[in-house]
């Protein structure tokens, strides 16, 4: 269908919108207009995606003059692929109306892991040795020595690549990760290389958030892109949490073992390259006195380790003096690895800002801040020069070099925190010296500067005004949309006690209470019993959930449940998880039933659907609070305090129940689609914490639901279940629409006109 | 509902817990009444009096039955109709069954209205042949063979009511298969399922059975007393059954009426073939002899035409020769299946120029108090009907009284003239 927002043709693939799609489409306008940032939250299932694709490629139509570029940032792959095939949907159906001149070329960009068609190179287990295989193939100097000696193996993919020189290109269109293997096959080109080069010219570009927040990775793919671009952030619920991580490193005793061995093999290197190649070395000196300049002439396949600081950090100086020449480089980090290695070896827990570990390690190392700097920029140059092409082999040194820069370049928003033992296991000693970030607005400040519209989306972004405080960026939309539904297909409800009528809650105090345990097992134990097909529950941590499941074991109430359902757990160990989950989605589907045993926080609660009879019912044992005691949380908390005036109880009350709305918004994945979703805890039933809930589940929450006990619960999911089985009318009948036709909206439009001018 | 007692029991206590919550803790018996908030509904007409509340929950069933009559016309106005059905119900005794949610329990409800099915299938399908298999334990076991005499099943099913167990579908439909796959071509091999329970376990692959059932082109239509449940829908959406959940206990009966009459004829199946039928006469009641069926000595009954065989009621198959015996009321009963009569057009409220009566019943048709009637109009006669007289028209008059009268009326006039 086609229609007008204002001055825009919006051309939508598909014969009906949603209202709220449409005022989705209107407040992204908006945002568009203003040239601003937007904040837009609506639940999953009502089409963001497309609502966002068609909006802003159909404004890039209307305004031919200025081009307008679309970055859009998806966490998976899989997100990826779907996004790349929705667009692709679209521009057919623009193509087909607008004729040719509707062409846009739109690429995804991902790992080489994802992208290579080298038969020899993608076989590799993970993806940095994957990285590392195809660099040795396709590096300058390999190729190089090839020329000489064609006994030297080389990428021909890529080789082929290089020789079409600038005739490389893509032609216009939508091109999946699968459609780019296959166009690089067919033409025997470097689909990576290939993908990477024509980023620049693409009118839409997807990728993951990565691209965009590592300044490691953003410095090398991003850096070319216009300011006139869209940036698109989805499922940016825990945008925060990304932010923060690209800037934190942390350090472990093998961590500094590898840095070692690092070390003494690039010693080997400089002794071999003094004795046969001298001048390489004098060359490299030469070129740090003038300074780093030197990034830009690089050859394409040898740019892999860019600045972990951000771009306009990097002062343009030069190197300091002390460690131009390589060996003198090579000394300096053994010292700071020396001093890592000794700091590592405390009895408690240590926590210090970076200027007073800067002082120290001036102290103690002699390496001053300068020196730490430009640490990174240094390594990524000797080991240029040294011809190593095995990246992955030197991860542990360039961790030491990013952990060394960022100290070196940051004096707020971090903290240098040293645990000899993980909490929660006190006897094994596992030292780790964490770096961590607490500004989420650092990473993502030179987006927001450099980009001209950024667009946040998800499903949960409540409370929606906390987003712009942590980001610190001010949007010029910020709004949050509810469903339109033909029916109530979604019914949340909070249990505050068991069938005995006593509190259940994780409390701390309350959580090992055997009450409680038992509360909560014949609250599973009677659901099994009225709901079909899938259930799946989240607990709030993996030790509390082997403990309550050890309980009920030994209770034998775990054995009831088998009767009625299969019980299957998560593990952290991914492998077995998966084979978990393929068996739930088994039993589910051939009548059996099941219940799946997750933990929120947990790569379940993140990125698996558990739509239609998957996911009948969800139970969110608890709430889902971070670790209060861990050393990071409290940095970050009193950081949060001091800079953005954010108390710690509203920041983990947020934190956890964004969470808790991951958790039971995995149920539902489209307005066909309905499920229960039932949070077992009294603390939900109060109003600080309930009123963080995103809208769309708030306005299904009903007062009568508020302050169930199992009884009752299990009365509710009875009449919800029935209900919700017979069979309904799609479109809405009566006066509430939820399908609108293009005729519809017209009639909409022509009303509000009318509205307004009266 | 199992903590109905010791809740009661635990009422002090839980008053006192609730002071710091919010106090909404209500009795059982009152909570339907405050979800609902029934009395808000409530509304009174010009004169004072209380209008009926729940005309939603009726006009949805009217409704829904109109939507069925349409889409059952709409592909076709004369489609061809399985009016030989030979249907096994599977009836789910599985310890779901003893569950109390429906009064007295959930096993008694089914059995009550399977009598009533029973009843009524024989009555719209005369020719059709019935048999209860039963689950329980996990096992199917085949309570009646096929027959078409109600009595026999409704008395087996009464004397078989107990529950143990899970239950399974995959033993069920292998058993029904089993048997289906023997009766003749030009039958309709039909499963109706009442399910109980809210899982299976099965002792194999159930999709392979499910494929098997489909290749023999049985239908297979569940009908669930809890909740909807993926495999069942699966094999409805397979084999071409409707899947269903009763709300209550008269949803449950509308439901399962719902498959009295006979489904659109299966495409392959409907090649026409000729079965050979004997009209067997009623004997006279002083004359006694023995009855194949009951081996009974006793007046009355029918005497087969090709071996003089006497069985006591129709339709049955001959025990001796095999032959199918019908007597022609039957045939005729079946026969309005074939030519039913059009569904009724929507009538807009607005018009102006409808009558103001029913035709059917004569009662005003203009909207009485706060609610709008409805009004329909039969296509080729277009006299106006309200729609309890267009349910009433549909499904058990089989004839418009408006065509019939007009029909009447031509024929009066042309006598005269």
């Amino acid at each position: 269908m086609k229609f007008q927002i204002e001055d825009v043709t919006v051309y939508f693939p598909y014969d009906n919108i949603y209202p709220e799609q449409y005022s989705y489409m209107v407040e992204l306008k908006r945002a568009l207009d203003a040239k601003g940032h937007c904040l837009l939250e609506m639940p999953t299932g009502t089409g963001k995606t497309i609502a966002l694709l068609s909006l802003i490629t159909s404004y890039a139509l209307s305004k031919p003059q200025s081009p307008l570029k679309l970055l859009y940032c998806t966490r998976t792959v899989h997100e990826m692929e779907k996004t790349l095939a929705e667009l692709k949907k679209l521009h057919d159906y623009q193509v087909q109306h607008l004729g040719p001149a509707a062409r846009i070329l739109a690429v995804g960009l991902s790992s080489r892991k994802n992208l290579c068609v080298n038969p020899r190179v993608v076989s590799a287990e993970n993806r940095d040795s994957v990285d590392a295989g195809c660099r040795k193939l396709t590096a300058s100097w390999v190729r190089a020595l090839a020329e000489k000696n064609p006994n030297v193996p080389t990428c021909e993919f890529f080789e082929e690549y290089e020789r079409a020189g600038s005739g490389a290109v893509l032609p216009p269109g939508v091109y999946t990760l699968q459609d780019l293997r296959a166009f690089g096959k067919l033409k025997g080109w470097c689909p990576y290389f290939l993908a990477r080069h024509m980023v620049q010219f693409a009118n839409v570009v997807v990728y993951s958030y990565q691209y965009l927040l590592d300044p490691k990775v953003a410095g090398i793919i991003s850096k070319e892109m216009q300011r006139e671009s869209v940036v698109v952030f989805d499922e940016a619920h825990n945008i925060d949490n990304v932010c923060i991580e690209a800037l934190s490193v942390s350090v472990r005793r093998q961590t500094l073992e590898g840095a070692t061995r690092n070390l003494s093999k690039m010693e080997q290197e400089i002794q071999r390259f003094k004795a046969t190649d001298e001048s390489r070395l004098r060359a490299e000196y030469n070129r740090l006195v003038e300074g780093l300049a030197q990034r830009g002439d690089l050859q394409v396949g040898d740019t892999w380790l860019a600045n972990p600081a951000l771009p306009d950090d990097i002062l343009k100086e030069a190197v300091p003096g002390n460690i131009r020449r390589a060996d003198f480089f090579v000394r300096v980090l053994r010292r700071l690895v020396q001093y890592l290695k000794g700091r590592l070896e405390t009895d408690s827990v240590e926590k210090e800002g970076p200027v007073t570990f800067v002082a120290s390690i001036n102290n103690h190392a002699g390496i001053d801040q300068k020196t730490l700097k430009f640490c990174y920029d240094r390594l990524h140059s000797l080991l240029l020069t040294l011809e190593i092409t095995d990246t992955d082999e030197f991860l542990p040194i360039q961790t030491i070099c990013d952990f060394a820069t960022l100290v070196g370049t940051y004096a707020r928003g971090f903290s240098i925190i040293i645990e000899p033992f993980d909490d929660r296991m006190p006897d094994v000693r596992d030292p780790v010296l964490q770096l961590s970030c607490h500004d989420a607005s650092l990473a993502i400040k030179p987006v927001f500067d450099r980009f001209q519209t950024v667009v946040i989306t998800s499903g949960t972004l409540s409370p929606i005004d906390l987003y712009p405080r942590l980001l610190n960026f001010n949007p010029v939309v910020s709004r949050s949309f509810t469903m339109s539904l033909t029916r109530d297909c979604i019914c949340p409800m909070v249990l505050t006690r068991g069938s005995d009528q006593l509190p259940v809650s994780t409390k701390f105090d309350m959580r090992s209470d055997l009450g409680v345990v038992r509360n909560y097992g014949r609250l599973l134990l009677e659901m099994v019993s009225v709901v079909p097909d899938g259930i799946v529950c989240f607990f709030v941590s993996y030790s509390y959930m082997d403990e309550i499941v050890n309980s009920w074991n030994e209770t034998g109430i775990l054995k009831e449940i088998m009767q009625h359902k299969l019980v299957f757990i998560e593990t952290q160990d991914v492998v077995e998880t998966t084979l978990a989950l393929d068996n739930y989605r088994k039993a589910c589907d051939c009548g059996r039933g099941a219940v799946f045993f997750s933990v929120a926080r947990g790569k379940v609660a993140e990125g698996i659907d558990f739509d239609r009879h998957y996911g009948r019912l969800v139970i969110m044992f608890g709430v889902p609070f971070q670790y209060t005691l861990s050393k990071i949380l409290l940095a970050r908390l009193e950081y949060l305090r001091d800079t953005f005036q954010i108390k710690e109880g509203d920041f983990l009350t947020f934190d956890a129940l964004r969470q808790a709305a991951q958790c039971v918004g995995r149920v539902i994945r489209s307005k066909a689609d309905y499920g229960m979703m039932i949070f077992a805890d009294k603390r939900y039933s109060r109003h600080d914490k309930r009123s963080k809930l995103p809208g769309w589940i708030l306005s299904h929450l009903r007062d009568a639901h508020l302050n169930l006990s199992t009884d009752m619960a299990v009365y509710i999911a009875r009449e919800f279940l029935r209900r919700m089985a017979q069979p309904y009318d799609k479109a809405g009948g009566g006066g509430k629409k939820t399908l609108l036709s293009q005729e519809d909206l017209q009639k909409m439009v022509e009303g509000h006109m009318n509205e307004m001018l009266y | 509902m199992n903590n109905g007692d010791g809740k009661r029991l635990n009422g002090e206590a839980e008053e006192e817990d609730e002071d710091d919550l919010d106090g909404e803790g209500r009795e059982a018996w009152e909570r339907t009444y405050t979800d609902e908030r029934s009395w808000e509904s409530l509304q009174e007409d010009e004169s004072g009096l209380l209008c009926p509340v729940d005309d939603k929950i009726l006009h949805h069933a009217q409704y829904r039955r109109r939507l069925r009559s349409l889409s059952s016309t709409t592909t076709a106005s004369r489609i061809q109709k399985g009016l030989i059905r030979y249907l096994y119900i599977v009836i789910d005794l599985s310890k779901a069954a003893a569950e109390m949610d429906f009064k007295p329990s959930r096993m008694a409800v089914v059995a009550k209205h399977v009598e009533a099915f029973v009843r009524e299938f024989f009555d719209q399908n005369p020719l059709s042949q019935i048999s209860l298999v039963t689950i329980k334990d996990g096992v199917a076991h085949c309570l009646t063979d096929l027959g078409g005499s109600p009595e026999s099943h409704v008395k087996a099913l009464m004397g078989k009511l107990e529950s143990s167990g899970d239950s399974s579908l995959q033993n069920a439909l292998d058993l029904v298969h089993g048997y289906l796959t023997q009766i003749p071509s030009y039958g309709h091999r039909e499963v109706l399922i009442l399910y109980s329970a809210l899982s299976t376990c099965d002792p194999g692959d159930i999709m392979h059975t499910i494929q098997k059932c489909k290749n023999a082109k049985i239908r297979c239509s569940v009908i669930g007393l809890s909740a909807e449940i993926f495999i069942c829908k699966h094999i409805c959406q397979e084999t071409g059954g409707l899947y269903s959940i009763a709300l209550d206990e008269s949803h449950f009966k509308e439901l399962i009426l719902e498959h009295a009459p006979p489904p659109p004829a299966i495409a392959e199946f409907a090649i026409a073939s000729l079965i050979k039928m004997g009209f067997p006469q009623r004997a006279a009641e002083n004359v006694i002899s023995i009855c194949v069926c009951h081996k009974e000595a006793k007046g009355g009954g029918y005497t087969c035409p090709r071996c003089k065989a006497r069985v006591c009621e129709l339709p049955a198959e001959c025990r001796i020769c095999g032959l199918t015996l019908v007597s022609s009321p039957h045939l005729a009963r079946s026969y309005h299946h074939l030519f039913p009569i059009m569904p009724f057009e929507d009538v807009a409220p607005t018009q102006h120029k409808l009558p103001k009566t029913c035709f059917g019943c004569q009662q005003s048709l203009l909207s009485s108090g706060s609610r709008t009637t409805l009004s329909v109009t039969c296509p080729k006669c277009r006299r106006c009907f309200c729609f309890d007289c267009d349910i009433y028209i549909h499904e058990s008059l089989h004839n418009c009284p408006g065509c019939e009268s007009l029909r009447h009326s031509k024929s009066v006039n042309t006598a005269e003239a």
